[in-house]
């Protein structure tokens, strides 16, 4: 029946992927499928735009397990294309879902679009230096990043086909202990201002100077990869970068940021970025807005004070 | 004793590429080539099993014959031998296709207990070849890994998948994707730069493994690589006094509303 395909194990990713997938679908002519592990979601997928259902029912609670289930599918109805919402458990299985199909897998696309017919997608690559454009040959799986698109407005009155497949699940894995991650603060990928801290702080005392800058901006802090993973003065989760958290505040100013590629990728979602560091040719002052050349150590409390006065 | 095979791609320094200012074209020209970052992590973590439980520890890659080059390098990191599929279709390969040749030398290989993958790597960073290989294998994957230890036969991780961690325990052979926090690679010594020359390589070429024309052909077509440019007002305040700049600094920060 082709059609657009859409799969997350997480619901609301998977009702981002609808606008994208109904954006597609009218283009192309074709109906919006969502595969769902979860049968008490059905109706709130139909009304967020999907014109059929697929229930998958397994006896397994592990959603990675159900990559030989999506994949049979898959073979079995051969839709156009099959998004899956971009979770590391998404890829996890986009990449078992492709390797059966024997398929191509775009991972993390910016943009999936029609053009003369044929499917074409944006990625980043070389740690976000470079952007490759692929054209689409035959059928394949896209992961989507969470929060790309905005979820549809429900519409209760909106009806589906629903199918529920019992499903046999690969149970080749005991999992056990699930401990959710306890964030220390906010999370920064929905914080409206952030501090970022580089390795341009010398020592960890110095943190101080970014927490009062944080606290006279109503800021959150995050850092780059090396302050967490080599210094381990914030948590990794406080990293940003393309192998860590994405951020798009409204204002992030970095201190001692020189602004490598991997971390100007995580960041260039910022609506105004303004750098702090004492080499003028950082990288980062290329990806800045506002910035200034000089010592943190002198500039940043200065900053601080100049804020709070205002 | 447990067979581990460290997985690396060999890509280029993403530090040494220029773009082009006009065309936007990347200047790959100058760029060394390293092991890719994410896999330097798998490297490290087989030679830290084979530390704790004396395994034995491999390499493996699929390059062109510029990869030879990487062999001392993965082999000065510890590994006792290193495995190279040599052939000039990797230059156009995609993760599809590297997959089915990793998977394919892994069969001819014939051993293996732990297969280690970086998470994603430091080129394309597609997050998928390690996922992929345990798939055409038929065996397990346990990917997003920031811990694992080695238990008679079998492999106990945590896995860091967003909000939560779980724990993992399966038995060999699994395929495990590391996140890089999960070790600190050292660099090599003299001692062991020396002594990686004298370890032995095994080189094969994409036809010793058998693979179809279909299964070595990327899927899709690259239309373009052009370098992104991040268009910003780039306003540096460089001269005067830190207070000068901190006043104009605040000045604009205030005409855009962000204070």
């Amino acid at each position: 029946m082709a059609g657009i395909w859409i799969y997350s194990e997480d619901t609301i990713i998977a009702q981002q992927l609808i606008t994208l997938g109904r954006d597609l679908a009218g283009q192309l002519q074709e109906k919006v499928c969502v595969l769902t592990i979860y049968e008490q979601e059905v109706q709130s997928l139909i009304a967020a735009g999907a014109d059929k259902v697929i229930v998958l029912k397994g006896d397994n609670v592990w959603p990675e397990s159900y990559a030989q289930a999506i994949a049979a599918q898959t073979t079995e109805c051969q839709p156009t294309l099959l998004l899956v919402g971009g979770t590391l458990r998404g890829k996890d299985l986009a990449a078992k879902v492709a390797a059966r199909l024997q398929t191509g897998l775009i991972t993390d696309a910016q943009s999936v679009k029609v053009v003369g017919g044929l499917l074409e997608t944006e990625r980043m690559i070389y740690g976000g230096l470079a952007v490759c454009t692929e054209v689409l040959n035959g059928m394949n799986v896209i992961t989507i990043p969470a929060r790309a698109y905005e979820v549809p407005v429900a519409d209760v009155g909106r009806s589906g086909e629903v199918v529920t497949i019992e499903v046999k699940t690969e149970d080749v894995m005991a999992v056990g202990n699930v401990c959710p991650i306890v964030r220390q603060g906010v999370d920064i990928t929905s914080a409206e201002k952030l501090v970022c801290v580089g390795r341009g702080i010398g020592k960890q005392e110095d943190m101080k100077l970014a927490e009062d800058l944080a606290n006279a901006m109503g800021a959150e802090i995050c850092c780059t990869r090396s302050v967490a993973e080599d210094y381990h003065w914030l948590p990794n989760e406080a990293y940003v970068g393309i192998s860590g958290q994405k951020v798009k505040p409204v204002i992030y100013l970095s201190m001692g940021v020189s602004g490598q590629v991997q971390h100007v990728a995580g960041i260039r979602d910022s609506k105004l970025i303004v750098a702090i560091d004492t080499n003028e040719n950082a990288p980062i002052f290329a990806a800045a807005d506002y910035g200034i050349v000089g010592d943190l150590y002198q500039i940043v409390p200065l900053l601080t004070e100049a804020i709070k006065n205002k | 004793m447990a067979t581990i095979i460290a997985c690396y791609k060999w890509v280029l320094d993403e530090q040494d590429i220029k773009i082009n200012p006009g065309s936007l074209d990347l200047d790959t020209s100058r760029a060394k080539s390293k092991i890719s970052d994410y896999d330097r992590n798998a490297i490290e973590e087989a030679v830290l099993q084979e530390e704790k439980t004396g395994a034995e520890v491999a390499s493996l890659t699929f390059g062109n014959s510029k990869a030879k080059q990487s062999l001392k390098d993965a082999l000065s990191r510890g590994p006792a031998k290193a495995y190279w599929v040599n052939d000039e279709l990797a230059d156009k390969a995609d993760a599809l296709v590297t997959a089915n040749v990793l998977a394919a030398a892994l069969k001819k290989i014939g051993q293996y207990d732990v297969i280690l993958c970086g998470e994603g790597a430091s080129d394309t960073y597609a997050q998928q070849v390690g996922p992929r290989i345990a798939t055409l294998l038929g065996i397990p994957a346990i990917t997003f890994v920031s811990e694992m230890k080695i238990e008679s036969d079998k492999v106990i991780a945590t896995r860091k998948i967003g909000d939560c961690t779980e724990e993992v325990s399966v038995s060999f052979p699994v395929v495990v994707t590391l996140l890089p926090e999960i070790n600190k690679p050292r660099i090599p010594s003299l001692k062991q730069v020396l002594g990686a020359a004298k370890k032995p390589t095994t080189e094969w070429s994409i036809a010793d493994l058998g693979l179809t024309t279909e299964e070595v052909t990327a899927k899709n077509k690259v239309k373009s690589i052009k370098g992104f440019v991040m268009s910003r007002k780039n306003v540096i305040y460089k001269e005067g006094t830190p207070t000068d700049k901190v006043a104009s600094l605040v000045a604009s920060l205030t005409k855009e509303g962000v204070l």
